[in-house]
């Protein structure tokens, strides 16, 4: 019992570690069109990466920080809103991610099917 | 359906479900909820950064209400906001989800966890500060030197136990799991009459208020549980006596609340009434109680016991019933008397309520 619950957290563990690598390519590649927080959660989880708003407001702050993002406060539907795009930076970034993705999925593809 | 939200009111109609609510009222009851939960995380964040993130999140957690609203067709009850809002997290674990840079004190950190890491640093500052003047106040009233040693034993004691305190606090977490993780550390005000109290709370509380209790009780038959070996020779004051009940009073309106609350964790709003009136009275009597000589020498024409008694009584007033006592009652009292305002207001708000309701 006290074994199962054990491996459960490592699982879990495991998995968030897996997780956080993919939502930060996740959420810059949803940012190639702009979209406010609360837009692009949805967004995520309609795709079904969902991601909660403790998580993903820090590391939108954390992607600007890094010049990854920008952002702009604007008006819609009568309310003032964030709305963040990736920039240039960003995209050349996105770019080199996402063919360092192609080329641990093909690497993890051999791998799978060598075992 | 149709959904027209301002910041001024919600006007829900919907043609396909056949509804139609004007909720202007409640939504403004909304605002105020999200407004209250927005103020509590605000005040743990960065200074510098702190309107941004508050805006940002004001407009998620709108976006939120507004989306369940018009799923509902009707304004959301409090209880329903509070689930959008325990989905957030607790106040304090959200701001610091900003803050987390793994500069400092990473030690500390690992051993206490990071959820309850801001509450330990809060409270460990608030405790140091306290120490530190009732330290200069013990200095200043025993003209007494102020050297670094004074200051530095008691303040180092006071890391080590709340530390300490801390790090079981964070092994129970892990140990009781979800229970324990969904009770936010300091709800705020506003929002605490929908957080029905931890049992385990209210439990352990009740467990060591009971204990106290039993101990004030059983000295009039047990003296020794305060006087020690020195009981045939010394013995209580008409003031002790005079307070003994006031102060037994003060314990058993703890413990009662405590537990009430084990079997209703539903009754907030007695938490906060009965330690304002619990603590704010025990402040009152200790400060007191501890002005007034509470042991006299059995035999009064012994000088032996007379010195013997003065020892006693310098080690009650200043040891047992020291000056921290009334003092930390006291702010416990003032903090929990900020905690009922929103309970009083309710309910005069639900008296007018009663009163128009009546007149119309």
């Amino acid at each position: 019992m006290a074994n199962g619950s054990a491996s459960s957290e490592v699982l879990e563990n495991l998995k968030g570690e897996l997780r956080r690598g993919c939502l930060i390519v996740a959420v810059l590649a949803q940012l190639r069109v702009e979209q406010y927080g609360y837009t692009l959660r949805k967004a995520l989880a309609d795709d079904g990466l969902e991601i909660d708003e403790g998580t993903l407001y820090p590391l939108l702050r954390r992607l600007e920080t890094q010049g990854l993002l920008v952002s702009q406060w604007r008006e819609e539907d009568k309310r003032n809103k964030r709305f963040y795009r990736l920039s240039g930076e960003g995209t050349l970034i996105l770019k080199q991610l996402l063919e360092e993705w192609e080329s641990i999925n093909s690497s993890l593809g051999k791998i799978l099917v060598g075992a | 359906m149709g959904l027209a939200i301002s910041d001024q009111g919600l006007v829900v109609s919907g043609q396909r479900h056949g509804f139609s609510i004007a909720a202007r009222g409640e939504w403004g009851h909304s605002m105020e909820l999200v407004e209250s939960y927005l103020k509590a995380v605000r005040r743990y964040l960065p200074r510098g950064m702190r309107d941004d993130i508050i805006a940002e999140l004001r407009v998620e957690l709108r976006s939120q209400i507004e989306d369940r609203q018009a799923e509902l067709g009707r304004a959301l009850t409090d209880a329903e906001q509070m689930v959008i809002f325990k989905r957030q997290g607790d106040p304090m674990s959200v701001a610091m989800r900003y803050r987390r840079t793994g500069r400092s004190l990473s030690v500390g950190w690992e051993l206490i966890g990071p959820e309850l890491f801001p509450a330990f640093l809060i409270l460990l500052s608030c405790n140091l500060a306290i120490a530190s003047v009732v330290v200069a106040l013990f200095l200043i009233l025993g003209h007494l030197p102020f050297t670094l040693q004074a200051f530095l034993i008691p303040m180092g004691m006071e890391v080590v136990i709340v530390t300490l305190v801390f790090i079981l606090l964070n092994f129970l977490r892990g140990f009781l799991g979800r229970r324990m993780s969904e009770s936010w550390m300091w709800p705020p005000a506003e929002l605490a009459h929908l957080l029905p109290l931890p049992r385990w709370y209210s439990a352990t509380g009740f467990a060591a208020c009971g204990l106290l209790t039993l101990w004030w009780l059983l000295i009039p038959h047990f003296p020794r549980l305060v006087l020690g070996e020195a009981v045939p020779e010394l013995k209580f004051t008409p003031e002790w006596h005079r307070y003994y009940v006031p102060i037994l009073a003060v314990m058993l309106i703890g413990a009662g609340q405590r537990g009430v609350n084990v079997i209703r964790p539903d009754w907030n709003w007695l938490l906060p009434m009965g330690r304002f009136v619990a603590d704010g009275a025990g402040a009152v009597v200790m400060f007191f109680f501890r002005m007034h000589t509470l042991v006299v020498a059995a035999d009064a024409g012994s000088a032996a016991q007379q010195h013997l008694a003065e020892a006693v009584n310098a080690r009650l007033v200043w040891g047992l019933f020291g000056p921290w006592l009334w003092l930390y009652l006291g702010i416990t009292g003032l903090v929990y008397g900020w905690y009922c305002r929103p309970y009083v207001r309710r309910l005069i708000q639900r008296q007018r309520g009663g009163v128009v309701a009546r007149a119309s």
